[in-house]
């Protein structure tokens, strides 16, 4: 189930005097059962590229095949109902999205939405809030009672409840404390262990070096570079300056390490791999 | 020494579930202040409780020597600037110049002062250039740095940032962390700032580090005294900062806490 971008240009308000062309030529592989992860400054046009994936927005021109499906401008908004079931989102600011009286009502949603039971769609709502460490203190509470970080969790058991195959996080974690960030890491991994699909929009490369198999840099509205963060990660200090990359932080301090004077032998893109760099545990690599 | 924020046995609870019991802290004026703990410690009530957007259930809360009430909650407010996490959700002029208007148009200000107060504080947060355009076409670091100007332009005495970064992209959040020295250096004991994060990176470079768990305090001090820390930052959903954890990991230490610019002095003038 590998989602392919063809030729994909996309233009707000597109067809009208204020037609904004935002997305030029984009052709990249998603592949099935990985996670992927598309990095870029803010205004690249990241968010704008996945909304492609459930046909939240349509090509202006070129398709997108996912799976079996293929979207492409002409299509119609009840054609998509299939689609948005297998593919969840959880939008950049979450909170927007909350609307019910109670968490858990909020979370059920999306499964009663999708044909669920109230039943079924409790004992997923359930599972989700679960998954994302939501208290069960909190079940009951009105979302808006939340605080932020605790707000986008319950967001993200909303998308995960109806059970998608690919799984769509726009960055999903800014606001969250460190605890919850590996939390949220370690559902990355999970749902991928279980089969699914997940793209990951991240501004922090040591998340993006801890869970993704792929990656796609987008840089004004095109994709500057795609391939496996390691490939990536080893590129040219001035490739990071021209489309307004970070390394991982290892990456970075190796780098300010060098510039003061110490060399390593290659660029560390982990704090454990750049403290055994240092400890002097691999020089016989 | 003056004190900028006095917090005395309060208490506070939303519902039945006591979230501050007793809880006193002390914040002197010119002093920069992180306040860190996990999601749901407190961090953004107790700056509620601060600005007297929420009122306190018992306990003192005194701002430059006044004490926060009903009859008070006024002029406390117009010595604290806050800025909010949300940067698209802090707009309220159609430019960035009238958007730092709103906020003078309330306050005693004369109408033929204002361009010069906006000026200023657009200059000091490095937007002045960008006085004419309409917020929406800014990235999240200059939208942050604009709300911050709105603030600026009031001239409080004590700024409080609730996660202002946490939206933004590296380069925006460098530009916000980078004013905000910036602006110690400028006003100095005449501007207290408290900033609430997740980025313990960004938490090493105030004054004072105050971590906070379920309204209770649990460490308090300066960054090398609470990042020495590494169990108790565990035990509460938090991490050190990079570099401590890197010094941390490292066989050969340095014996004293060091920030990362020290950290990689001594690491390059080590057995080079
Ligand atoms: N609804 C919209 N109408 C017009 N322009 C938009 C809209 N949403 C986003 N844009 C513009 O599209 C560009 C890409 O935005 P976005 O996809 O949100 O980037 P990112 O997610 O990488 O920050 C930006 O220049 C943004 O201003
Ligand atoms: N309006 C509210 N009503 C009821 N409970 C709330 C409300 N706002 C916050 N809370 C609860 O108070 C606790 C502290 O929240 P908050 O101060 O927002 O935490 P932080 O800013 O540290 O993430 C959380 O458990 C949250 O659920
Ligand atoms: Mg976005
Ligand atoms: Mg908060």
């Amino acid at each position: 189930m590998a989602i392919n971008f063809e030729q994909v240009n996309f233009s707000y308000g597109a067809g009208t005097t204020l037609a904004q062309p935002i997305l030029h030529d984009i052709n990249v592989t998603i592949p099935d059962g990985q996670v992927t992860a598309i990095v870029g400054q803010t205004g690249s046009g990241k968010s704008t590229l996945i909304q492609h994936l459930n046909g939240l927005l349509k090509p202006t021109s070129g398709r997108i095949i996912i799976d079996d499906f293929i979207l492409t401008n002409g299509i119609k908004e009840k054609q998509l109902t299939g689609l948005r079931a297998r593919v969840g989102m959880v939008f950049q600011f979450p909170e927007n999205q909350l609307f019910a009286n109670t968490v858990l009502d909020d979370v059920m949603y999306a499964p009663i939405n999708f044909g669920y039971s109230k039943r079924e769609a409790q004992i997923a709502a359930k599972e989700a809030l679960k998954r994302v460490h939501v208290s069960e203190k909190l079940w009951h509470k009105s979302p808006f009672e939340l605080s932020g970080g605790q707000m986008r969790r319950v967001a993200m058991a909303g998308t995960l409840a109806s059970n998608p195959d690919i799984v769509v996080l726009d960055e999903p974690a800014a606001g969250l404390d460190p605890k919850g960030q590996n939390e949220l890491l370690n559902i990355v991994r999970d749902l991928k262990s279980a089969g699914k699909l997940v793209v990951l929009i991240s501004h922090q490369m040591d998340h993006v070096i801890a869970v993704a198999d792929h990656m796609i840099v987008m840089n004004n509205g095109r994709v500057a570079a795609e391939g496996t963060p390691t490939e990536i990660f080893n590129r040219d200090l001035s490739w990071f300056k021209e489309v307004a990359l970070d390394l991982p932080k290892a990456g970075q301090f190796a780098e300010k390490l060098r510039q003061k004077g110490r060399s390593l032998s290659r660029r560390p893109l982990l704090l454990t791999e750049l403290a055994k760099m240092l400890n002097g545990d691999d020089q016989h690599e | 020494m003056v004190k900028a924020i006095e917090i005395n046995n309060l208490k506070y609870s939303y519902d039945e579930q006591p979230l501050f019991n007793d809880f006193n802290l002390n914040i002197e004026a010119g002093q920069w202040v992180a306040l860190v703990g996990h999601n749901g410690s407190g961090k953004s009530t107790l700056a509620k409780l601060i600005l007297g957007l929420l009122v306190a259930d018992e306990g003192q809360i005194i701002v430059f020597d006044e004490q926060l009430s009903i009859e008070s909650v006024h002029r406390v407010r117009a010595k604290i600037g806050m800025v909010f996490q949300n940067p698209d959700n802090q707009f309220v002029g159609a430019t960035v110049a009238d958007d730092v208007a709103f906020g003078l148009e309330n306050t005693k200000v004369d109408s033929s002062d204002m361009p010069q107060k906006i000026d200023a504080a657009l200059t000091v947060v490095g937007m002045q250039d960008f006085k004419d355009r309409e917020p929406h076409t800014l990235s999240g670091g200059q939208k942050q740095r604009v709300a911050l100007a709105s603030v600026l332009a009031l001239q409080p005495k004590i700024i409080i940032l609730d996660e202002a970064t946490a939206m933004l992209d590296p380069d925006g959040r460098m530009t916000v962390m980078e004013t905000l020295q910036q602006l110690k250096q400028q006003f100095g004991q005449n501007l207290t700032l408290i900033t609430i994060t997740h980025d313990m990176d960004e938490a090493t470079l105030a004054d004072r580090v105050v971590v906070i768990n379920d309204g209770r305090k649990i460490l308090d001090g300066t960054p090398a005294k609470v990042f020495s820390q590494r169990r108790v930052l565990h035990d509460n959903g938090l991490e050190l900062p990079f570099a401590n954890e890197l010094a941390y990991q490292l066989d050969k230490k340095p014996e004293d806490y060091m920030d990362e610019r020290e950290l990689i002095q001594w690491l390059s003038t080590l057995n080079k």
